[in-house]
């Protein structure tokens, strides 16, 4: 059974001109890397899924499906008058709200992004850019969610000597067993750590293994010609 | 004391709680101009409710409630960007409430005179103030994330729409309580200096709210009481001392 499922999705005013003509369908398990240049709708893609925009064709997920969303770092006001700690019982909270099932304290979910508990009373416009993204994950692994929706192409941006974020949600797919949905612009990351790639240019143009979709042509065809493409096998 | 000064003391104080609260939450979505100019709209309402002699609340809530409901339906259903229509509904409702109103009622309407209270208008404000706070910490959590971030409230399966046009109806319910005591162009201040100033020195979302409400009772009680020693009215005075304090904390922004 598919955890999630997109048949025909259409959004914009004249009903595809933001996005158009995708489907695909994800399995418990997957990691999906979407890419395609800036404006291709990535984020849109995210946005329809989660319900805040509006759209044709199907979207289906599985009954009971838990979300967790990490939206870019830059979609949240870095003043906000929240501690780490707060801003995780706001999940909590929801958890409990919405009857999910399980334990769902926040402070497994701290401790499984490598943060310490003095973060907890420490305000998110006092964080570093890494720790930040690290809350974010936090917070949307907060009661154990089964799809994680990871929007943050320049990820890769980490402290030396630590994990990088991919790194880190490899280890949370193992431990948990969720399915991962990342936007990325590093078709290393891509190779590295997706079993599947949907390519994005308001419409689809590939969806697959990125060792059988991803060749030059497909690449050209999604990024245009000349430009530069890279990607390095590990 | 007198009756009256002390009417206008709990009156005040309520209201400039539940105020600095609603500003508390306000300010998480960079709302405060969009609740100053929803003020406005109140204006045809309290004229009507002068007019034709009923209670101005009642007047200024359904007026409120109609801005509120256009402001929530355009968001959601165009594209139109919420801050062009509230600029020209909002200054229409203006235009029509200063037609319907004598000059003397307009000054009246827009900067309130909160020595002119009776007990019914004490009754109604310290009531509405109190339910507006009991329904703001309720739904505290769920707000908060909202209105930081509709995107994040989706993902764990709330209906950020429906708790939106909540936000705004407790909204328009504190600018209808207030309008009497402070006007249709100060009650803004109410709702956004304390909450603007709480949020310079908050070390924490809980600090944040109750500083709000904190800050919002006591700069009240210290425009009241001037403006009884000063034979001043008490509206302006707030928003002087309110002012002056937001700038000073500016000093002691954190980050």
């Amino acid at each position: 059974m598919s955890i999630l499922e997109i048949k025909n999705l259409k959004v914009g005013p004249k009903n595809g001109n933001i996005l158009d003509a995708v489907s695909f369908s994800l399995e418990k398990g997957d990691s999906l890397a979407v890419i395609g240049p800036n404006g291709a709708g990535k984020t849109t893609l995210f946005r329809a899924i989660l319900g805040a925009v509006p759209y044709s064709g199907e979207i289906i997920k599985d009954k009971n499906v838990r979300i967790g969303y990490v939206p870019q770092k830059v979609d949240l006001e870095r003043d906000l008058p929240i501690t780490v700690g707060e801003f995780l019982s706001l999940r909590e909270h929801a958890a409990e709200a919405q009857n999910w099932k399980g334990d769902h304290s926040y402070l497994g979910a701290l401790k499984a992004v490598g943060l310490g508990k003095e973060f907890l009373n420490t305000k998110i416009g006092e964080l570093s850019s890494g720790e930040l993204q690290r809350s974010l994950i936090a917070w949307a692994v907060v009661g154990h969610p089964d799809l994680l929706m990871f929007d943050e192409p320049t990820a890769s941006v980490d402290i030396a000597g630590q994990e990088t974020v991919y790194e880190l949600l490899h280890k949370l797919q193992d431990e948990h067993g969720l399915t991962l949905m990342l936007i990325s612009h590093d078709l290393s990351v891509v190779y590295k750590y997706a079993n599947n790639v949907l390519c994005l240019n308001k419409a689809q143009t590939c969806f697959g293994q990125p060792s059988e979709v991803l060749n030059s042509k497909e690449l050209e065809k999604l990024y245009g010609g000349g430009g530069k493409l890279y990607h390095h096998m590990h | 004391m007198e009756t009256n000064f002390l009417y206008t003391l709990f009156a005040g104080g309520a209201i400039a709680a539940a105020g600095g609260m609603i500003g508390s939450f306000a300010l998480l979505r960079r709302m405060a101009l969009v609740g100053d100019a929803l003020s406005h709209v109140a204006l045809p309402g309290i004229a009507l409710g002068i007019i034709f002699n009923f209670n101005p609340f009642l007047g200024a809530f359904a007026f409120l409630a109609l801005g509120t409901l256009i402001i929530w339906a355009v968001e959601h259903r165009t594209k139109l960007p919420v801050e062009t229509l509230v600029g020209v509904v909002f200054t229409l409702a203006l235009a029509v409430g200063a037609l319907l109103s004598t000059e003397e009622e307009l000054l009246e309407v827009l900067f309130g005179d909160i020595s002119k209270v009776g007990g019914l208008d004490v009754f109604i404000a310290v009531s509405v103030s109190l339910l507006i706070m009991a329904l703001l910490l309720l739904f505290y959590k769920k707000f908060a994330l909202t209105l930081m971030s509709p995107d994040l409230s989706l993902s764990v399966g709330y209906k950020p729409h429906l708790l939106e046009l909540l936000f705004l109806t407790i909204f328009a319910l504190g600018i209808a309580a207030g309008i009497k005591f402070t006007g249709v162009l100060l009650i803004g201040s109410i709702i956004i200096i304390p909450a603007a100033t709480a949020r310079n020195i908050a070390w924490s979302m809980k600090s944040y709210i109750w500083l709000s409400s904190v800050l919002g009772v006591s700069w009240a009680a210290l425009g009241i009481f001037a403006a009884k020693a000063l034979g001043l009215a008490p509206g302006p005075l707030f928003v002087i001392v309110a002012g002056f304090l937001f700038f000073i904390s500016v000093l002691f922004r954190r980050n």
